[in-house]
């Protein structure tokens, strides 16, 4: 009991990166290698875990075609394969092809994997499995002060290499696809000021990276520190006050964790949603450069008149 | 946008209990856990656990939904073309039964009338053909009438000539010759013809 509230009244133990084994792997002390040592197993990368294995257990199984041969029960959307053809087909229709255009369907993959790698992490993060599975893990490591749980995309190296991800898909596919159209793009302007520009374009799309990658970790992590702030004041009230007032403050806490735990979904589904979003859009602009865009914003306009 | 505001609060709402929370955290031991935790193995692992996402969905989900929502468009494409050019068909095809209607009014108002005209010629046809025999009749039994009236008239003569002659020999008691007699009753024929002329 006393150990439980002693728990409950650090609230960045929700969001800390417990790691449960390391290994040795080099000399050098950097910040990639602390002490020449990386993790190895740690409570969120056992989360990613379970979130790759819920997806390719779970989507796959809704996916797959349905081939009866009947042209029309074939096409028709029902189930749990409707819930994610719906949001496949939101994210291709609605999000990638505006911005994307011809390209839609190159990237879509990417883009479906990346909403529904971080979805899935988001809520597994929800789950409160870190009291659970805290005698668990002392099974397999008998150090472990805590058990596997929490938001692996409230860890800033998770939503970076994420972020890297996206970078790397906008560059390669810039280059391929744009060429010198897409180098040209780091000078918009005068040759003569490219000394200038150059850097400043190269620091942008290094910015937008960087926002992509806090903007996840930190939604996450602020998340989940509030409900533990909140859930923390019964134990505050209780070693301050007694069990009486500690009663009524657990009721209007629980209460207003409730309606926060209802926001952390939505919020769950809207950081998903930004970082797929932004991750398109950062590859429209490279991909789709702008004089040609004019022409398929047409093209656009034209199809929808027609249709 | 609202979305957005909320974001901000809640970065603004971490960073003021973070930063003494790290602090106060801090403190306690060098070692302990920090908010930024991590290394290579953990960029290690995101990439692998990514990878394999991107991979095995690619491989067996993405395809086959993707496959799911070109199909379903190109149906949906290919049903509305279908119907408009149905929907043109049938327009067209409507007009020229229109048309056709309108048509076969007119020629069977034409096959009325010239029922009604014919009608009304044969009408006309069979009353001149009655009246024309009517008049024929008529006029051959005026014609009848006319023969008997002259045969009645002669013999009348006839009579009244012999009754004369008779009256006269036995008035005179003399036998005239049948000469005589033919050339008297002729002259008083004559007499009587002329008498009635008159």
């Amino acid at each position: 009991m006393e150990r439980a509230l002693l728990a409950a009244s650090n609230p960045m133990d929700h969001v800390y990166q417990w790691v449960y084994q390391r290994a040795q792997i080099t000399s050098a002390d950097t910040v990639f290698t602390p002490d020449g040592k990386i993790t190895v197993v740690s409570n969120h990368i056992i989360m990613q875990i379970i979130a790759v294995l819920l997806l390719i257990l779970i989507i796959p199984r809704f996916a797959r075609l349905r081939d009866s041969g009947d042209a029309i029960y074939d096409l028709t959307p029902r189930g749990m394969g409707n819930f994610f053809e719906s949001i496949c087909a939101y994210f291709r229709d609605t999000v990638a092809r505006p911005i994307l255009g011809e390209h839609t369907d190159r990237f879509i993959p990417y883009i479906w994997t990346a909403f529904f790698y971080i979805l899935f992490i988001n809520l597994l993060g929800l789950l409160p499995l870190e009291p659970l599975t805290r005698s668990l893990i002392k099974v397999v490591y008998p150090d472990a002060h805590h058990g596997v749980g929490g938001s692996a995309t409230g860890n800033i190296w998770v939503t970076g290499t994420l972020a890297a991800c996206t970078l790397g898909m906008i560059v390669v596919n810039g280059l391929r696809l744009s060429g010198v159209a897409y180098l040209a793009h780091f000078c918009p302007g005068p040759l003569l000021l490219a000394p200038l520009l150059v850097p400043v374009e190269i620091l942008g799309l290094g910015a937008k990276i960087f926002a992509l990658a806090v903007r996840l970790f930190a939604n996450m992590v602020a998340g989940h520190v509030l409900l533990a702030v909140l859930l923390s004041f019964i134990g505050m009230t209780y070693s301050a006050l007694g069990a009486g007032p500690a009663t009524g403050i657990g009721i209007v806490v629980v209460l207003v964790s409730v309606a926060f735990n209802m926001l952390e979904i939505f919020v769950a589904f809207l950081q998903a949603f930004i970082f797929t979003f932004l991750t398109t859009v950062f590859i429209g602009q490279a991909v789709v450069i702008h004089h040609e865009d004019e022409g398929e914003h047409k093209e656009h306009a034209v199809a929808h008149e027609h249709a | 946008m609202s979305a957005r505001q909320i974001n901000w609060t809640v970065v603004s709402l971490l960073a003021t209990v973070l930063v003494p929370l790290e602090r106060a955290v801090g403190s306690e031991g060098e070692s302990g856990p920090s908010l930024f935790t991590g290394d290579l193995g953990n960029i290690i692992w995101s990439l692998l656990t990514f990878v394999v996402v991107l991979y095995v969905l690619g491989k067996f989900a993405w395809g086959p939904i993707l496959g799911a929502l070109q199909k379903r468009e190109d149906f949906i494409r290919d049903s509305l073309e279908k119907a408009k050019q149905d929907r043109n068909e049938a327009e067209v095809r409507l007009r020229e039964y229109s048309e056709k209607v309108i048509v076969a009014k007119t020629e069977a108002a034409t096959i009325v009338d010239e029922g009604r005209r014919g009608a009304e010629d044969l009408r006309r046809q069979i009353e001149e053909d009655a009246k024309a025999e009517a008049n024929a009749m008529i006029e051959r039994a005026r014609r009848e009438i006319g023969v008997a009236k002259d045969t009645a008239v002669k013999e009348l003569y006839d009579v009244s000539g012999r009754l004369a002659v008779e009256i006269a020999s036995r008035i005179i008691r003399k036998e005239i010759d049948v000469k005589d007699h033919e050339r008297l009753i002729n002259e008083s024929l004559e007499e009587l013809a002329k008498g009635n002329g008159k």
